[in-house]
């Protein structure tokens, strides 16, 4: 078979059977692979309404026919699962051999059903998976680094995605690293460890047949040349950090737990600084020709920082130490913790301890405040740990330590659906704040991408209108497709038509013949198969919003000063959002979509 | 006279953060920084003045555009950021 194995393995860890269900042609064409082909085994393997975290929920690895071709940055695979942090679907996106090797397994995906009976490593091959009981991987001391290092050792030939102890403690904001690699948001880590589960190794060597290989060929050679041109060239030089200073500017830099969005501590913490005085060379991801990791100096080593990390632990926190900051990049990387909900909650806490609203409650820390940076250290680790009240308040996420702390902290606890928000200011870019709040995983800027639009010279930035709302939508559907394929968005600027450009390279691996409306709708259909999964899960309109601070408190200073949302606006662009998917004024699918859906998720082998 | 604010990559190529230029619109302003910084030429300001489609303008901050003929007067601050906002 071109591109594809047609089936997925199916692991019940409760009693270590086995299966292969087919995927069939019908299915593969209309959702491809990646988040599409995720979501509809997530939603075939599971009840509605089940508990994420509980012993009826399901995690699956999902590859593509890009994965393990030639086409850079395409050594990428899709988590997909139900989130305990905001109970609807989380679809992350990773880069590691793991992807390889775990297609090699001669699978499309791999799903995970039940719950171990002990701590266990899960190790897939071609002829099948066998679990291995590993209690001694699971305790305090079992960070993400140490595992590694120990499971490669003790079995040889895997490549591991694995958990650390954020997970193995429930922290709803816990991820699933990979080859030093991340499916950070979401919680999907927490997943994982609810199933008892450290571990998961790939070790094989099936390989799919191409349809076209010179065809192939040919379009990876242009891609890659293509990947080295200015469109990248940020990414290159800087890496995403770069973002920090340039947003402080434009006053889009989320500080103090959104309380403002500007920083005055923004150029010791400025991509442009880091480079200068901290930068210790830069790697890729496995297949990669771009090459955005850059690594920093500090006094704990070399570390990793992208710009998200960098915002969440350094100006959302009013932290202006860049080794403070980078301290604590890494601490989230060793203990398994998102970085952006982990500096979200802590900022959020900061908030809440300045106003008063821990005090005499069991949460109560008085040295808990903006820019106290050893002490957002400490908080960390009593995060993964659950280790003290605080930190069991905060494992929870912002949303649910606001409803237990009251008052008025549900109006600026930072998420939508319980997600907290990324490093882009809702009030300095609005077309965002409206991608953001209808996104189905909540706030988040890989699935949404509408800061394409703020970041145009198509729209008003603070006052966006209907044309910003279409293209809020095309760039949902082109990232939607991106985790489709499965490709980096830092690959999107090569393409003038990603459709038309990507249609040649699908057609070249399957051999099945693709057009870019063939892919236009395959993208339409996978944001409608999430919404139709959030349907299931009890999703209703009143989620697609922001919280209170957003509508109701204006930002204090710098480029947009007085800027806040407007609640006539903002429904008014929702609805125009609605309007133009075709959804209902309440926001759900038609009958008839719905109807369709259900059908593909039934019977996988059509 | 105007100042050009400079951020990520110009910044780098540069050396420097800012560079002021006599401009009376956001077109001219761009011809003098290329001028002053040939190392911006051509990726972020083309031969002709006009900027690159990877990057963006916002006078004093405010709304990005790419509008040439956005009238500057002395003192305004013209803000030079990169369009990709990927993070």
């Amino acid at each position: 078979m071109r591109g594809a194995f047609g089936r997925y393995l199916r692991v019940d860890l409760a009693t270590g059977e086995t299966t292969r269900p087919n995927l069939g042609p019908e299915v593969r064409a209309a959702l491809v692979g990646g988040v599409g082909l995720g979501t509809a085994i997530l939603a075939h393997e599971t009840s509605p309404g089940f508990d994420p975290l509980g012993p009826e929920a399901a995690l699956v690895f999902a590859f593509s026919p890009f994965v393990g071709t030639s086409i850079t940055t395409s050594a990428k695979l899709a988590l997909v699962a139900k989130s305990p942090l905001t109970g609807r679907l989380s679809d992350a996106l990773s880069s590691s051999d793991f992807a390889i090797v775990g297609k090699r397994t001669g699978h499309d995906a791999i799903a995970l059903v039940g719950r171990t009976a002990e701590p266990s490593v899960l190790l897939v091959t071609e002829d099948g998976a066998k679990l291995h009981p590993c209690p001694d991987l699971w305790g305090d001391g079992a960070t993400i680094d140490a595992v590694d290092a120990t499971l490669r050792e003790r079995f040889p030939g895997h490549h591991f995605a694995a958990i650390g102890p954020a997970a193995e403690h429930g922290v709803r904001f816990a991820c699933v690293a990979n080859g030093g690699r991340h499916a950070g948001r979401g919680g999907l880590g927490a997943v994982m460890g609810s199933m008892g589960l450290k571990a998961i190794g790939v070790r094989g060597r099936a390989r799919t047949q191409t349809a076209d290989p010179a065809r192939l060929v040919a379009l990876s050679k242009d891609w890659a040349t293509r990947s080295l041109g200015p469109e990248t060239a940020k990414y290159r030089r800087l890496g995403t950090v770069a973002n920090l200073a340039a947003f402080n500017r434009l006053a889009a830099l989320p500080t103090r737990n959104f309380t403002a969005s500007t920083f005055d501590g923004a150029e010791a913490l400025s991509g442009e600084t880091l480079q200068r005085t901290r930068a210790e060379g830069r790697s890729a991801c496995r297949n990669c020709t771009i090459g955005c990791e850059h690594f920093f100096r500090s006094r704990r080593g070399k570390v990793k920082l992208e710009y998200e990390n960098l915002f969440a632990l350094g100006p959302l926190c009013g932290i202006d130490d860049p080794e403070i900051t980078l301290a604590a990049s890494r601490t989230c990387d060793e203990l398994g913790l998102d970085t952006i909900s982990a500096g979200g909650t802590i900022a959020f806490a900061m908030e809440c301890s300045e106003r008063g609203l821990l005090d005499g409650t069991p949460y109560a820390r008085p040295e808990l405040r903006f820019g106290a940076g050893e002490v957002m250290l400490e908080v960390l680790g009593e995060i993964a740990f659950r280790r003290t009240p605080l930190g069991d308040l905060l494992a929870e996420g912002s949303r649910r330590a606001a409803e237990r702390i009251g008052g008025p902290a549900p109006d600026f606890a930072p998420h939508v659906k319980g997600l907290e928000l990324p490093g882009y200011s809702p009030r300095a870019l609005q077309t965002m704040a409206l991608g953001l709040s209808v996104s189905h995983r909540g706030a988040d800027h890989n699935k949404s991408g509408a800061y394409e639009v703020d970041f145009s010279a198509e729209a008003d930035r603070f006052a966006p209108d209907e044309a910003a709302v279409r293209g809020a939508i095309e760039a949902e559907d082109r990232a939607a497709l991106l985790d489709v394929l499965i490709l980096c968005k830092f690959l999107r600027g090569i393409f003038t038509d990603v459709y038309a450009e990507t249609a040649p390279a699908l057609e070249a691996i399957t051999g099945r013949s693709t057009r870019p409306d063939d892919l236009r709708a395959v993208a339409a259909r996978v944001v409608r198969l999430r919404r139709w999964f959030n349907e299931r899960e009890g999703w209703t309109l009143d989620e697609d919003t922001l919280p209170a601070r957003f509508f109701d408190e204006p930002l204090p200073s710098g480029a947009a000063a007085g800027a806040k949302l407007d609640r006539e606006r903002f429904t008014a662009l929702r609805a125009a959002y609605l309007d133009a998917r075709g959804l209902g004024a309440r926001g759900f699918l038609s009958a008839q979509a719905a109807s369709e859906l259900a059908d593909l998720v039934d019977d996988l082998s059509r | 006279m105007v100042r050009v604010e400079l951020y990520g990559i110009p910044r780098l190529e540069a050396g420097t953060t800012a560079v002021e230029v006599a401009a009376s619109n956001v077109g001219e302003a761009l011809k003098a920084l290329g001028i002053r910084v040939p190392a911006l030429v051509p990726d972020v300001v083309e031969p002709d003045g006009a900027l690159s489609p990877h990057y963006l303008v916002a006078v004093d901050g405010g709304d990005l555009t790419r509008d040439l003929a956005r009238p500057l007067r002395p003192g305004d601050v013209l803000v030079l950021v990169s369009a990709h906002a990927g993070g």
